[in-house]
């Protein structure tokens, strides 16, 4: 009677893990090169993910992801119910991130010198949803009345502008208005901090003339800002006579230095798992060498061709899952330990990621045990009789 | 009429092809009954343990069949030949081929632990009893490495022995062991054979070791030229 799949697995699994056993410096050996491997994925991956998530965040966190405005620039857009519902329906536009903004340029004026400010001006609850302006005060308390003003640290410290202080403001048109600094931001950017001022929506409409439905720009930012193109691609066909544009191709250097980031990344992932499955392989050839003497002894008591490869095909196994469960807590060491270096970002390691790496660290084991298998199935047992 | 235990018909063992082909048996036939004790006897490079490699399905001949119990193994793939192994033949060689990762126990239970179809509990009682038959009790959890050399003879012979086979195959089985041990190692085949009914052949190149057995082939150059019964004994 032949035996059982699972009598033919557990006899298999049982000579594997004594093969194992019997040879513990080859065996913790293996496992800790699987470990390295694994672990060097982990991190790097984890790293050049976090990063650049960091950057995209810095980049684009406080920024508008999708833009509308008018297709003669300095034109008003009007904020229709069909702009509303275009861009309120789309469940790839953050909840609530929608700013109808108007936008101007002025000259400050401390009297002695000038500079040029670029105005954002809206309802702060909704920019704050983009620019995210009260998490990002350095001093004051932000608001957007009709004659405040929340310009960017960098100028605020360039002009020794404090909280209360009036800033005069010329307009286009020789309109000079006196606001009242509210606060001052970092955004992130010192470009950003040393030019940029936001404001309430009331006095950009009432220069400008416009009605109370019309704004320089509709900015949105996505949930994934790298949907942007494409969503900026189809409002663009249902908005006819209007422009959609979008951060990603203002930005193609960083995409390129991301693109160019990731894909040195996969090469180092890559080229490490090759290196792993090489040390395993070599290893469980090896082994399987060393065991042709049992192999073909079992083979003569009966053991048949299929369960002598499966015992490969368990040390495998049980050299894949062990290092790279150990490669996992290295990891996971490697990345807590780098909590303590003081760089502007945190490692989070994804659970997606992190699964994929151990899938990949056990099937490089499963796949490199090709070699040992076909060997052992392949020996006939009287080449060993035969040679004593 | 009942089919023998074992049926050779014809065997030819040819290795290489052309001018380099050598013929290591030729033509070879003969039956073997159920319970037999038995040798094959020859010079070195006779061809006697190329034959028992064929009897014992390690080999297959270049024409020729071999039959157990009228099933042609010829006609088997791999898995058959090996099940067929498992089951109805044991094997002790010159080298006791212990397997030194396992233990005595395991390593007498192992034929069993391949053939999957004994409860555990049943393989560690039969393995006791057969290594208690073999003087060897009390050692069942030493390691294979940590015996004697006729020791280890004795523990290959209880697992040749582990899944009561109709045949056991025995190559040269006591080249390795001093005359003690020797005589100890035939009494014990001969003792087993009559307790159980297990058929032996013994291939040896000494005649005295010959002479224990109730039947002799003897092969000369690849091919059978004696059959008798006897000729030794008495």
């Amino acid at each position: 009677m032949l035996p059982t799949q699972r009598q033919a697995d557990v006899l298999s699994l049982r000579i594997a893990a004594r093969f194992l056993k019997t040879s513990p410096a080859q065996s913790v050996l293996i496992m800790a090169g699987i470990a390295v491997g694994i672990a060097t994925q982990v991190f790097v991956g984890s790293l050049i993910t976090s990063l650049q998530a960091d950057l995209v965040d810095t980049t684009v966190g406080s920024s508008p992801h999708v833009t509308i405005t008018a297709a003669e620039e300095g034109d008003p857009v009007a904020y229709t119910s069909e702009i509303r519902s275009l861009v309120d329906g789309d469940e790839r536009v953050e909840p609530g991130a929608i700013a109808p903004v108007r936008l101007a340029s002025a000259l400050f004026s401390d009297g002695d010198t000038t500079a040029p400010l670029s105005i954002t001006a809206g309802e702060l609850s909704d920019l704050d949803v983009i620019y995210a302006l009260t998490d990002r005060t350095i001093e004051g308390s932000t608001a957007l009345g009709d004659y405040d003003i929340v310009l960017g640290v960098d100028f605020a410290e360039k002009y020794s502008l404090a909280p209360g202080d009036t800033v005069e403001l010329v307009f286009a048109g020789n309109r000079v208005e006196e606001l009242t600094l509210a606060a001052a931001v970092d955004l992130g950017s010192a470009a950003a901090n040393e030019r940029t001022a936001f404001i309430g929506p009331e006095l950009p409409r009432d220069i400008f003339e416009w009605e109370a439905d019309e704004y320089s720009a509709i900015q949105t930012q996505m949930l994934d800002p790298f949907d942007s193109a494409v969503v900026a691609e189809e409002w663009d066909a249902e908005l006819t006579e209007l422009s959609v544009s979008e951060w990603q191709s203002a930005n193609a250097d960083l995409l390129t230095a991301l693109q160019s980031q990731s894909a040195s990344s996969y090469m180092i992932q890559v080229f490490i798992l090759v290196a792993v499955a090489l040390g395993i392989a070599s290893t469980l050839a090896i082994s399987a060498v060393q065991k042709t003497r049992q192999i073909g002894i079992l083979k003569a008591m009966g053991l048949s061709d299929k369960r002598s490869g499966r015992i490969f095909l368990w040390q495998a196994s049980m050299l894949g899952v062990g290092g790279t469960v150990g490669g996992l807590a290295l990891g996971f060491a490697l990345i807590w330990s780098f909590s303590f270096i003081p760089v502007p970002f945190s490692i989070r390691p994804e659970p997606g990621f992190i699964l994929l790496s151990s899938a990949v660290g056990i099937t490089v084991a499963l796949l490199s045990s090709i070699i040992p298998i076909r060997k052992t199935s392949r020996l006939d047992p009287i080449e060993v009789i035969q040679s004593g | 009429m009942a089919e023998p235990l074992l049926l050779a018909q014809s065997l030819d063992k040819v290795y290489g092809t052309g001018d380099a082909a050598t013929h290591a048996l030729r033509g070879v036939s003969f039956e073997f009954a159920e319970g037999e004790f038995a040798s094959i006897i020859g010079q070195s490079g006779s061809g006697k343990s190329t034959l028992l490699n064929l009897l014992g399905l390690l080999d297959t001949p270049t024409s020729g069949t071999v039959r157990y119990k009228g099933t042609d193994t010829g006609a088997l793939r791999k898995p058959g030949r090996a099940e067929l192994r498992n089951g109805l033949i044991g094997f002790v060689f010159q080298f006791h081929y212990l397997l030194p990762e396992f233990s005595v126990f395991e390593n007498v239970a192992m034929p069993a632990l391949i053939a999957g179809d004994l409860p555990p509990a049943e393989i560690r009682t039969r393995a006791e009893e057969t290594l208690g038959l073999l003087g060897l009790a009390g050692l069942e959890g030493k390691n294979a490495n940590a015996l004697s050399g006729g020791q280890k003879q004795r523990v290959a012979i209880a697992r040749a022995l582990m899944n009561r086979p109709a045949l056991v195959l025995a190559d040269e089985p006591t080249g390795n062991l001093d005359t003690t041990n020797t005589d100890l190692v035939y009494d014990l085949f001969r003792q087993v054979s009559s307790d159980t009914g297990t058929a032996f052949l013994i291939v040896t190149h000494d005649r005295k070791v010959a002479q224990r057995t109730d039947r002799v082939l003897e092969v000369l150059d690849g091919e059978l030229v004696a059959d008798e019964r006897n000729r030794y004994l008495g």
